[in-house]
């Protein structure tokens, strides 16, 4: 189907070529998030886990790799995309029935079958809530899962992400704290970052896992905190950010010391950081 | 593994003979001088090839691996996307032993996990004709062992006095010197002769590394916190030039170009560099390796430690090119022999 391709018959097929996904909703979140719900125009293997990424992007604008906040299982994959570059302003003009052009999932993600009997204690920062929503909404209200906490920072009240489910997430037995960074305005809750609401969460070494996404910045005191309660670092799992170009294990751009993050994670163990001095 | 083939004499007329059916019936690369340097260019007749020289400026990366490659073509208004594989059938004549080897891990490199279609496609269609070189005072390939090639090339030139001996590292290159020129088995004597040239050689390298490089892995992984990263650090323009002329640097960037009509456009492979600044910047500002010493440490550690756990070779091929063309003369191998120094001394 390529019309340039010079070679003999057995050659592999282009890993760049993206599959179109049909945007079926469109779902404005805050002034700068919205949810994108995608369904993918060709047959593609849409088994993913919680934590995987996706390479998303538009002809012309380029792409860049996304979290997947969707449950797995589902026929519909969300990507919920903060418009801050070229790419992402371009992506918010996508209206219901437009296209983003996908490859993936890529990476390694979260593996629910071995956190089953665990306290989970989730501690996002700010759009690091976007991952965490797979994974807490791939074990929320399951009781083969132990006790639940999420504990979320955002900036400020505007910018807290997924609101309405938190409810129902409480509804289903997690316990929710969320803070903001500064007061503002009619906000009645927790002001300062996420380790202030960390006294407040139930966590049992050895039976508790700990699982943070956030902001580079975030990790350093959390990991300390968590640590402090006693918490081993097997039972720390982190997501990392990096700006993958192709999420084949080759362009370089998400090298964390010798080991790729689009291939190794971007879902670690913190343990598995030992010896990788710039993962955090 | 290669066929073990004799050795066979190739006379200079033959030689001819080859080039110039080569240059029929192939686009042909091979070693030129430009601007008085050694570098790689379009060959279209025997007599532009200077052969066995020293290094290249740039490595034969570009003809594997070019700076700019379209991955695909679309088309914004209807999201159409192609797939663009251009592999043109070509030849490149006058690869050193190193620069063999550095082909070699590329080969690994861009065949395992997912395959890259268009590494994998001009690699196939690429004859490579490898010859013999002189080291200047930057090269230390006998350091890393690459200073011998066996496989990888389809043929490999030695010169001697009469023309040059032969040797061939696979049926594709059996063929085409059966087809373009005649040559016959190698004497006794005519290899006694390249083994002195070869004896000769290998006295005349300057620089060295203090270390078998099997040892380097472990010396690397103990050096994070060495002096050495500042003190190259404060001197790194952070040009990324050492990137460029590597021939196993092969990291990339994927971006968008939209022609003029503002409705078609190419997504293309361009070369990045680790040791530019906005290499490991993502999407909130946060740098991962900003300063310049942690840069210049990331891509050594690439060459003697993270990649060569991987792939089982050390990723720094020994052509000295990084040293010749940084411009404060920061200096891999003594970089690394600091750290051998500074490894044993604890």
């Amino acid at each position: 189907m390529s019309l340039y391709v010079n070679t003999g018959a057995d050659s592999p097929a282009s890993p760049y070529l993206p599959v179109g996904a049909v945007v079926t909703r469109v779902a404005k979140l805050t002034d700068k998030e919205r949810l994108f719900a995608l369904a993918p125009e060709s047959p593609m293997d849409f088994a993913y886990q919680p934590g995987q990424f996706f390479m998303a992007g538009l002809p012309g604008y380029g792409e860049a790799p996304f979290s997947i906040t969707s449950a797995p299982g589902g026929r519909e994959l969300e990507l919920c995309i903060r418009a801050v570059g070229n790419l992402t302003n371009a992506i918010h003009r996508v209206s219901k029935g437009g296209r983003l052009w996908i490859r993936g999932p890529f990476g390694r993600g979260f593996d629910t079958t071995e956190l089953k009997g665990r306290d989970l204690v989730y501690i996002a920062g700010g759009i690091g809530i976007v991952p965490m929503r797979s994974l807490i909404k791939a074990v929320v209200g399951r009781g083969d899962y132990g006790g639940r906490t999420l504990i979320y920072g955002a900036k400020t009240p505007s910018e807290i992400l997924f609101q309405g489910e938190m409810d129902e997430w409480s509804g289903k037995g997690m316990r929710v704290m969320v803070t903001i960074d500064k007061p503002a305005g009619a906000w009645g809750g927790n002001v300062g970052v996420v380790t202030t609401l960390m006294p407040k969460a139930e966590i049992r070494p050895g039976r508790t896992t700990a699982v943070i996404i956030g902001p580079p910045v975030m990790y350093k005191f959390v990991i300390m905190a968590l640590r402090q309660r006693g918490l081993r670092d097997e039972d720390i799992l982190v997501s990392l950010e990096r700006r993958m170009k192709c999420g084949l294990g080759k362009c370089g751009h998400c090298q964390i010391n010798g080991v790729y993050a689009c291939q190794c994670g971007p879902v670690f163990k913190l343990s598995e950081l030992k010896g990788l001095p710039e993962a955090l | 593994m290669p066929p073990v083939t004799p050795m066979r004499f190739l006379a200079k007329a033959g030689w001819s003979r080859l080039v110039s059916g080569l240059v029929e019936d192939y686009l042909v690369y091979g070693t030129v001088k430009k601007d008085g340097f050694p570098a790689y260019g379009r060959i279209t007749n025997v007599r532009d090839l200077i052969l066995f020289q020293t290094p290249t400026h740039l490595s034969a990366k570009e003809f594997l691996f070019p700076q700019r490659e379209t991955l695909l073509k679309f088309n914004m208004e209807d999201g159409g996307h192609e797939p663009v594989v251009d592999a043109p059938a070509q030849v490149i004549i006058g690869m050193h032993s190193c620069d063999i080897h550095a082909m070699n891990l590329m080969d690994v490199v861009f065949a395992y996990g997912t395959p890259d279609a268009n590494y994998l496609a001009r690699r196939a269609n690429t004859i490579v004709i490898g010859t013999d070189c002189f080291p200047d005072q930057y090269c230390f390939c006998p350091s890393v062992g690459t200073d011998k090639v066996n496989e990888g090339f389809d043929l490999y030139l030695h010169p001697i006095k009469k023309g040059f001996l032969v040797r061939t590292g696979t049926e594709r290159g059996g063929a085409i010197l059966k087809k373009y020129a005649s040559s016959r088995q190698a004497t006794a004597s005519e290899e006694r002769e390249l083994k002195a040239l070869d004896k000769r050689k290998e006295g005349s390298f300057v620089t060295k590394l203090d270390a078998p490089h099997t040892e380097l892995p472990a010396i690397y992984a103990q050096s994070d916190n060495s002096p050495v990263w500042d003190k190259i650090g404060a001197i790194c323009y952070g040009c990324g030039s050492c990137n460029n002329v590597c021939p196993t640097c092969y990291c990339f960037d994927v971006k968008d170009e939209v022609k003029p009509d503002l409705r078609t456009g190419e997504r293309v492979r361009v070369w990045d560099g680790c040791t530019l600044e906005e290499f490991s910047l993502v999407a909130g500002g946060h740098n991962f390796r900003r300063p310049r010493s942690a840069r210049l440490r990331h891509r050594m550690n690439r060459k003697f430690r993270y990649l060569a756990g991987v792939f089982n070779a050390p990723f720094c091929v020994g052509c000295g090119r990084c040293i010749r063309t940084c411009l404060v003369r920061i200096n891999i191998a003594e970089v690394t022999n600091e750290l051998i120094r500074e490894y044993r001394s604890r």
